[in-house]
């Protein structure tokens, strides 16, 4: 079956390369064997090997995750210029962007198994044979959107790419209206997601409105700083063409994207400083410290420097088309993002208690390896999936009856 | 007044009124015994007086003099009578006529094993507590027959306030938090905060 | 098995070798099934307990071979034999509980009673009550005081106050678990299914009184002070990776015995009983008395009241 090939040319296509380009694929290697051999640890001894605690129960694991979501959603801001806006030049590389949503949903349902008390107990949330608490339970609803999610992006791809394959052009209304769905579907997985968090009245700090909102918005800016970044990667690995006029429409994105972001942050530090009362304990604690603890407040200021900086670089507009200076706007926010939607989302929401006790949080080496075990497994992925997009979108890849055979 | 208001008169009376009626004891001695408030539960008295150590009083009491003045007594009596600020003695308490028996306040006398008639002569609102459950202790079960404590278990009549004792030791921190390897954990620091807003 | 009946030397040592092999291989397979090597545990065990349905969904006799099985691996782990019970919940009943916060002194004898009773693990470090020192005049939380250790309590000028699990009316954790794992029992108990429990911990973010406590090692309980009077529900010998937390004491408070913290409580601050039945002492105090529950208008509806004197 033609499907067969197109995997199987597909997967050869992954697995040849330059030096450079094996070199990349080991050391990621490496990285992951270094993880799971560090997640069996956890296994072996069970979560105690963490940092959490009952006062802290959920640590860098689910930051992570948390941050991963919204990369994953931030694909739809090059699906939706590229169907809906009809723009060829984002049309061309928006394959990748979809490649960057799967690895980035990957990560983030890695994330989630390596901080389960019972991952071999995963099947109980499978509907019918298990109890999947939907639609009561907001984790349902995440489990839920994600995999369908990540379904969505490998179907379309999958779609279109098997048409040019077959050397054929993929028929537009078969797949535009999966398109659609996965536009709203984007959205829709970083708002359960922060909905996850802000539906708990117990936890002041996340028991928020914006919480929706500066979650997409965060997300809109961290996701096209590594879509330019991974983009110009691109560009100078591979012959494959990327319009400078996709980099300049995501880097504006981003720009408001950050600022709204920025404006939101301010919101909330004037609404719990103003008057400042017992809900506002866990915001005080990350910002200023709370009752001698203050291990995140170096973190979080860091964060917001970083991406104030960034902002201004963005909205000075000849610095905006300066590569170097975008770069450096794109990497200052992506970083700034992962600390202020990671540890600075999840950590503040458990400290103080619900009755009051300030305990802190330190992931340990353990948490560390795991998480760049994962991390390094979500590029290996991305890696593999660009480089076989890559060859059958520039048409290296085709199918032919006899066999394979490269037309290069 | 008719029979229908006089009636209804007693019914609002009657939850503030403890209703005891006065038996024959074999001693030929009216002892009050507790009937208990009107719609209240039934409740079984644990038993005080195997554990006094020198009931029955009367074993000496039945060839001393009484003697009725307010004094400090003597040895095996010398205790300090910590109990309503120097507004009440041992006779407040204790029946002079009939020693193995406790007094209330009109003078009624009251078993040992109902001490809490004399307890709730002053401490009224206390002893409807006590009866209906929010104040004590009940024993073995919380459901079917209800067994409680009387006062004078906790309480030490002549000194009732309840002593200070130690606590019993303070929640721990996580196991294996301290002992993780490679990373120092701060955890230690939230004994040394508490210690300084002790000190403070 | 006469080792000279080889045709020829190649085919027919080899064919020995197979029949040897699989033969080990056989035997091997029978052994590890029946022998207790998985932990301690039989393969069959661990087969079944990997495949065990939830317990809102198992049949009595599956229930029943549950039991059996927590047992047993009780008994490889800890070397005790326990009795483990599935008691039912007594129709007409509803479990409230208050404190007199006046009377409490911060002993600290329902933690540790606690511990005892309900098999927590001593290593794991969990408790299910804690109690809090405050400052007289004062109830914020966040003020509180919970690692005190003075000399002797009460300290002058110093309130306490015991939280544990409200068992809430409308409890956000049962709403947060993604696999049904904790509900509300119809006696007003909110229960864990410690085998269905995936260790997500969401419901742990989702309780605003700080209840629920998580296995992060395997609970170790010294054989002698195991408490052998279990259920299913409550106290039996929990997993690692799991969570855990007050249950009322549910194999003895289904039976009619009173709940561990209240038993040991020295000053009778702990009352405990049926809101269904108007006699009840809990209705008593709740009728007479200005009660009061934690995070009100949180709207989870504690079954779990203070008042004081």
């Amino acid at each position: 079956m033609t499907v067969i090939h197109f995997i199987l040319d597909s997967i050869r296509e992954m697995f040849r390369g330059p030096r450079e380009y094996w070199m990349w694929l080991a050391t990621l290697s490496i990285v992951v064997v270094f993880g799971a051999w560090r997640y069996s640890e956890q296994l072996t001894n069970g979560l105690v090997v963490t940092g959490m605690s009952d006062q802290v129960s959920w640590g860098f694991y689910i930051s992570n995750f948390a941050f991963l979501v919204g990369i994953a959603a931030a694909a739809v801001l090059l699906v939706i210029p590229a169907y809906i806006f009809d723009r060829k030049d984002i049309k061309d590389v928006v394959l990748v962007g979809e490649g960057m949503a799967v690895a980035a949903v990957t990560m983030a349902i890695l994330f989630v198994i390596a901080d389960l008390g019972r991952p071999d107990r995963l099947w109980h949330m499978l509907p019918g044979i298990g109890r999947f608490n939907w639609p009561v339970s907001l984790l349902a609803w995440d489990v839920l959107v994600l995999s369908v999610y990540f379904l969505l992006n490998l179907a379309i791809p999958f779609y279109v790419l098997y048409s040019r394959y077959r050397g054929k052009e993929p028929v537009f209304r078969r797949y535009f209206p999966f398109v659609v769905i996965a536009m709203f579907w984007a959205i829709s997985i970083h708002t359960v997601t922060a909905f996850l968090f802000s539906a708990n009245p117990a936890r002041p700090f996340w028991h928020t409105s914006l919480l929706g909102p500066r979650f997409i918005a965060s997300a809109f800016a961290s996701g096209p700083a590594l879509i330019i970044i991974t983009l110009q990667i691109i560009r100078k690995v591979t012959s494959y063409h990327v319009s400078q006029t996709v980099i300049d429409t995501l880097a504006l994105i981003m720009t408001i994207a950050l600022q709204i972001s920025l404006f939101f942050v301010g919101a909330e530090l004037f609404t719990d400083f103003y008057n400042e009362g017992a809900h506002a304990a866990s915001i005080h604690y990350l910002f200023f410290g709370l009752g001698g603890f203050d291990s995140l407040k170096s973190w979080i200021w860091l964060a917001l420097a970083l991406n104030v900086v960034a902002v201004v670089i963005l909205m000075i507009h000849p610095l905006r088309q300066k590569t170097l200076m975008l770069n450096i706007a794109c990497v200052l926010t992506f970083i700034g993002v992962w600390i202020e939607k990671g540890m600075g989302l999840v950590i503040p929401g458990f400290v103080p208690t619900p009755l009051g006790e300030i305990f802190e949080y330190l992931p340990t080496s353990v948490e560390l390896s795991v998480a760049a075990g994962i991390w390094a497994f979500g590029i290996l992925i991305f890696t593999l999936v660009a480089k076989a997009v890559i060859a059958i979108e520039q048409g290296k890849v085709r199918y032919t009856p006899k066999g394979l055979s490269y037309t290069q | 007044m008719n029979t229908r208001a006089y009636l209804f008169a007693v019914a609002l009376s009657c939850p503030f009124i403890s209703t005891a009626v006065a038996q024959e004891s074999p001693g030929g001695q009216q002892e009050l015994r507790f009937e208990g408030y009107p719609d209240a539960p039934e409740i079984e008295v644990i038993p005080r007086k195997d554990d006094l150590f020198f009931y029955p009083c009367t074993q000496c009491h039945s060839f001393l003099e009484p003697n009725a003045d307010i004094r400090e007594l003597a040895a095996p009596h010398d205790i300090n009578i910590d109990h309503g600020r120097g507004r009440i003695w041992c006779l407040s308490c204790h029946n002079l006529d009939h020693r193995d028996t406790l007094r209330t306040l009109l003078d009624e006398p009251v078993d040992f094993d109902a001490a809490h008639l004399v307890c709730g002569g002053c401490h009224a609102n206390r002893h409807k507590d006590w009866y209906f459950g929010a104040h004590g202790k009940r024993v073995v079960n919380w459901q079917g027959e209800r067994t409680v404590y009387n006062c004078t278990h906790c309480h030490d009549p002549h000194s009732p306030a309840i002593k200070p004792r130690a606590p019993k030791p303070s929640p721990p921190v996580r196991a294996g938090l301290q002992l993780e390897s490679g990373v120092e954990h701060e955890k230690s620091s939230v004994w040394e905060s508490q210690e300084e807003q002790e000190e403070q | 098995m006469s080792s000279d009946d080889t045709a020829g030397k190649g085919g027919g040592s080899f064919d020995k070798a197979r029949r040897n092999f699989l033969r080990g291989l056989g035997i091997g397979t029978v052994a590890a099934v029946a022998q207790p090597a998985w932990g301690g545990q039989t393969f069959q065990d661990v087969f079944a307990d990997f495949f065990q349905k939830d317990y809102r969904r198992m049949a009595p006799e599956e229930i029943e071979a549950a039991l059996e099985r927590i047992e047993r691996k009780a008994q490889a782990r800890y070397d005790v034999e326990i009795d483990c019970q599935n008691t039912p919940p007594q129709p007409g009943v509803v479990y409230g509980y208050a404190i007199n916060i006046s009377r409490c002194k911060g002993y600290r004898d329902c933690v540790h009673a606690c511990v005892k009773e309900n098999n927590l693990g001593r290593d794991s470090q969990v408790q299910y009550i804690r109690v809090l020192q405050m400052d007289q005049g004062d109830f914020n939380l966040e003020h509180s005081d919970h690692y005190y250790e003075p000399e002797t309590v009460p300290v002058e000028g110093k309130h306490y106050l015991p939280v544990q699990c409200m068992q809430c009316d409308d409890p956000p954790c049962v709403k947060a678990c993604p696999v049904q794992a904790t509900w509300m029992e119809p006696d007003g108990i909110v229960v864990i299914d410690y085998d269905w429990c995936i260790g997500c911990r969401y419901c742990m973010a989702a309780c605003p009184y700080w209840a629920r406590h998580f296995n992060w090692t395997t609970p170790e309980i010294p054989a002698e002070e195991m408490n052998t009077d279990t259920h299913y529900l409550g106290n039996r010998p929990r997993p690692r990776g799991v969570v855990e937390k007050c249950h009322f004491c549910i194999h003895r408070t289904r039976k009619g015995r009173q709940p561990a913290c209240m038993e040991a409580c020295p000053t009778g601050s702990r009352i405990f009983g049926n809101l269904l039945d108007p006699d009840s002492e809990i209705r008593y105090v709740l009728s007479n008395k200005q009660v009061f529950r934690l995070k009100e208008d949180l709207g989870t509806e504690p079954k779990f009241w203070y008042f004081s004197d």
